[in-house]
C-alpha cells in the first residue's frame, strides 16, 4: 500500500495565476498535502499566490520550459528522499482524483512508473488537433520504445523511488514526456498506463503544445536520440 | 593576368577584418583561437579572390566535379551546412548551461529557505 502522505505532487507552473490555487485546493480536497510548485519564471503573480499556500515552492528566475521544471522537481525529490512523486499539469486539465487512480495502478501492477492516458478513457472530449498531434507524437515515441504507449505526451504520471533515482532528463521543453519513457525503458523500469480524465478548456488548450512547439519537441527528441 | 575589381576589393576587406580581429585580440576581446581561426579564414578568402580560376579548377579536379562553378557551389553548401550544425550545437549547449544555472539557483534558494 502506498500512503498518500508519501506522494509528493509536482506542479510545473508558468503563468498559471488563474488556475494554480484551484489545482492546489483540488489536491488538498483529495487528502494530498505534499505539493511542490515549480514556478518556471512566471511573469504574472503565480509565485505570490503560491507563497500564501502551505506548499513547497521552487523558483526558476527565468522560463526554461516544462522539462526543466520537472528536472528541478525530480532532483529535489532525490535530495529530499521523497518516496513517490506525481507529475501533474498546473493548468487545471487534470482531475486530482486521478492521482489516486495512478496510485492504485502502481499498487496493483507493482510498476515503477504509471502514465495517465487520456486516450484509454471513454468520454474524454479531446480536440481534434490534439488527437492528431498526439497520434504523431505517439508514433515517434513508439518507434524508439519497446512498449507501445497510447499517450506518450501525458503530463500526469506517478514515479516511485527507483524511477526518481534512475531517470535523468535532459530536454528542457515538452520533449521530456517521450524522453522520460525512453530513459525509463533503458533503466529497465516497469511502466504501466492507466485511463485518466482530461478536461480541455480554452485556457488549457492555449497552455499546451501547439504545432510549432510540437515540431520543436519532435526535433529536440530526435536530436537527443541521434546526437547524444 | 587581367585584374578584376573584386580581386582588389575582397583582399582589402579581408585585410580590414584581419586588422580588426588582431585589434580585438590585443584588447582581450577575442581569444587566441578565435583570432587565429579568423585570420586563416580571411586569408583563405583573400587568396581565393586573387586566384579564383586556379583554385576552383583544382577543387573541381580534386573532388571530380565537371565544372569549377559546381565545385565551388557544393563546397560552399557543405561549409554552410557544417557551420549551421556547429552553431546549433553551440546554441543548444548554451541553453543547457542556462537551464542548469537557473535550476541550481532555484534549488539553492529552496534549500536555504528550508534551513
Amino acid at each position: 500500500m502506498i500512503a498518500l502522505s508519501h506522494i509528493y505532487v509536482l506542479l510545473p507552473a508558468y503563468n498559471e495565476a488563474s488556475s494554480i490555487i484551484e489545482v492546489i485546493n483540488g489536491l488538498k480536497n483529495k487528502g494530498i498535502h505534499n505539493i511542490l510548485v515549480i514556478n518556471d519564471g512566471s511573469t504574472d503573480n503565480t509565485a505570490q499566490l503560491v507563497r500564501q499556500e502551505p506548499v513547497h515552492l521552487v523558483n526558476h528566475l527565468i522560463n526554461r520550459g516544462a522539462g526543466a521544471a520537472i528536472q528541478t522537481g525530480i532532483e529535489l525529490a532525490r535530495h529530499q528522499g521523497w518516496p513517490y512523486i506525481a507529475l501533474m499539469d498546473a493548468d487545471g486539465q487534470h482531475d486530482a482524483n486521478d492521482i489516486l487512480v495512478l496510485k492504485e495502478k502502481m499498487e496493483q501492477s507493482n510498476c515503477d512508473l504509471v502514465v495517465g492516458s487520456r486516450f484509454m478513457k471513454n468520454g474524454n472530449q479531446i480536440p481534434r488537433t490534439r488527437i492528431v498531434f498526439n497520434f504523431i507524437a505517439n508514433l515517434m515515441t513508439n518507434i524508439f520504445s519497446k512498449k507501445k504507449f497510447t499517450d506518450s505526451q501525458s503530463g500526469l504520471r506517478l514515479l516511485n523511488r527507483k524511477a526518481i533515482e534512475s531517470i535523468n532528463l535532459e530536454l528542457d521543453g515538452f520533449g521530456f514526456c517521450s524522453e522520460m519513457l525512453n530513459k525509463a525503458e533503458k533503466a529497465d523500469l516497469k511502466i504501466e498506463e492507466t485511463a485518466t480524465k482530461v478536461l480541455y478548456t480554452k485556457y488549457s488548450i492555449s497552455k499546451g503544445q501547439d504545432f510549432n512547439v510540437g515540431i520543436t519537441t519532435a526535433f529536440n527528441f530526435l536530436w537527443n536520440i541521434f546526437f547524444k | 593576368m587581367e585584374i578584376r575589381i573584386f580581386q582588389i576589393l575582397v583582399p582589402l576587406a579581408a585585410l580590414l577584418f584581419i586588422i580588426s580581429f588582431i585589434n580585438r585580440y590585443t584588447k582581450s576581446k577575442a581569444s587566441l583561437k578565435e583570432t587565429i581561426f579568423s585570420i586563416i579564414l580571411w586569408l583563405s578568402i583573400a587568396i581565393f579572390s586573387v586566384f579564383p580560376d586556379i583554385i576552383s579548377n583544382f577543387v573541381a579536379e580534386l573532388f571530380g566535379f565537371k565544372s569549377n562553378i559546381n565545385a565551388i557551389i557544393f563546397l560552399s553548401l557543405g561549409v554552410l551546412i557544417y557551420s549551421q550544425f556547429r552553431m546549433y550545437t553551440l546554441i543548444k549547449d548554451q541553453r543547457q548551461q542556462l537551464t542548469k544555472l537557473t535550476r541550481r539557483l532555484g534549488l539553492e534558494e529552496f534549500e536555504n529557505k528550508e534551513e
